[in-house]
């Protein structure tokens, strides 16, 4: 078997955290489209969630 | 040709080029996955044209990231850390397109109406590959980059529909993205093309991939009434 690189576990874990907690955001405010504030509220979720995988500090991600 | 198919396991036995252009297309291929993201999150996340749209460019984002992360897994796996990608900056990814900014909705439209399909093609190439655990994650990831090419289809029609100033506005989207999406392809004469073939990792050639794309598009394309682009205009990878 080839030798895994290193942190592909920890980094695949936490990427899979990530997107959980990106499709939560999103069903929270698409199941209440008619509410601006709820709506409003997920979308700043996800942008934050967001900006830390755009900045792709990985090394932090994972200490 | 090799037509045999290995798994994690048998992976040590295989030929050292087998290995290099397995690694190769395995980042190449989460490069692109997280380039998506880094052209449009940015700018499109607050200005998409209404909440809806927002909270659809942030589940398309977070797709692409389960897409890089299911692949980086794959390349892991067999020792290639492709984690470096997720810091790159735009003007150094592997491939020109995701080089820049999307600055427009109708871009972030026409991208995913264009870009995302030549990303399904990418993907298609793997249907059938050598490599078994590469094969087995496609299902989901196809699937999810249909719905990106769906919206984004949508969404550059209702811009097509909505009267001159957007058909404009698709036009020159369109116009801008199309030929980038078949450069995406790369050279007809790419001896790296023949090699993937002969490895079973891929099972077009460049220009027939290229050729199979503009003949979906085009038609598509006339009638959303919009005009096909100069397919040799532009063009760096011919």
């Amino acid at each position: 078997m080839p030798q895994t690189a290193a942190n592909t576990r920890q980094l695949d874990e936490h990427l899979l955290e990530v997107v959980r907690a990106l499709h939560g955001a999103v069903k929270q405010g698409v199941s209440h489209k008619d509410d601006s504030k709820i709506m409003a509220t997920a979308i700043q979720g996800c942008k934050e969630i967001l900006d830390v995988i755009m900045e792709g500090n990985v090394q932090e991600w994972l200490n | 040709m090799f037509t045999d198919k290995i798994e994690l396991k048998d992976f040590d036995k295989m030929a050292p080029e087998y290995k290099d252009l397995l690694g190769h297309v395995l980042t190449i291929q989460a490069d692109c996955e997280i380039g998506g993201p880094h052209l449009y999150v940015e700018t499109m996340l607050p200005a998409a044209p209404t909440k809806l749209d927002q909270l659809i460019v942030a589940r398309t984002a977070a797709e692409e990231i389960d897409h890089f992360r299911k692949v980086a897994r794959v390349a892991g796996d067999i020792g290639v850390d492709v984690s470096f990608v997720l810091s790159q900056p735009n003007q150094q990814r592997f491939v020109d397109t995701f080089r820049g900014l999307i600055t427009t909705w109708e871009d972030n439209a026409v991208f995913g109406f264009l870009i995302d399909r030549v990303g399904r093609y990418q993907l298609e190439e793997f249907y059938d590959c050598s490599y078994l655990p590469l094969q087995r994650i496609l299902p989901d990831i196809v699937t999810e980059e249909l719905g990106h090419i769906e919206y984004g289809y949508n969404k550059t029609l209702e811009l097509v529909q909505s009267g001159d100033e957007g058909k404009e506005k698709a036009q020159k989207a369109v116009d801008y993205w199309y030929v980038r999406a078949l450069d995406m392809f790369g050279h007809t004469s790419s001896k790296r093309s023949e090699r993937y073939r002969y490895w079973g990792l891929k099972w077009r050639s460049n220009e027939q991939a290229r050729q199979d794309y503009m003949n979906e598009v085009g038609p598509i394309l006339v009638q959303m009434g919009l005009k096909i682009p100069d397919p040799n205009k532009g063009r760096h990878y011919m």
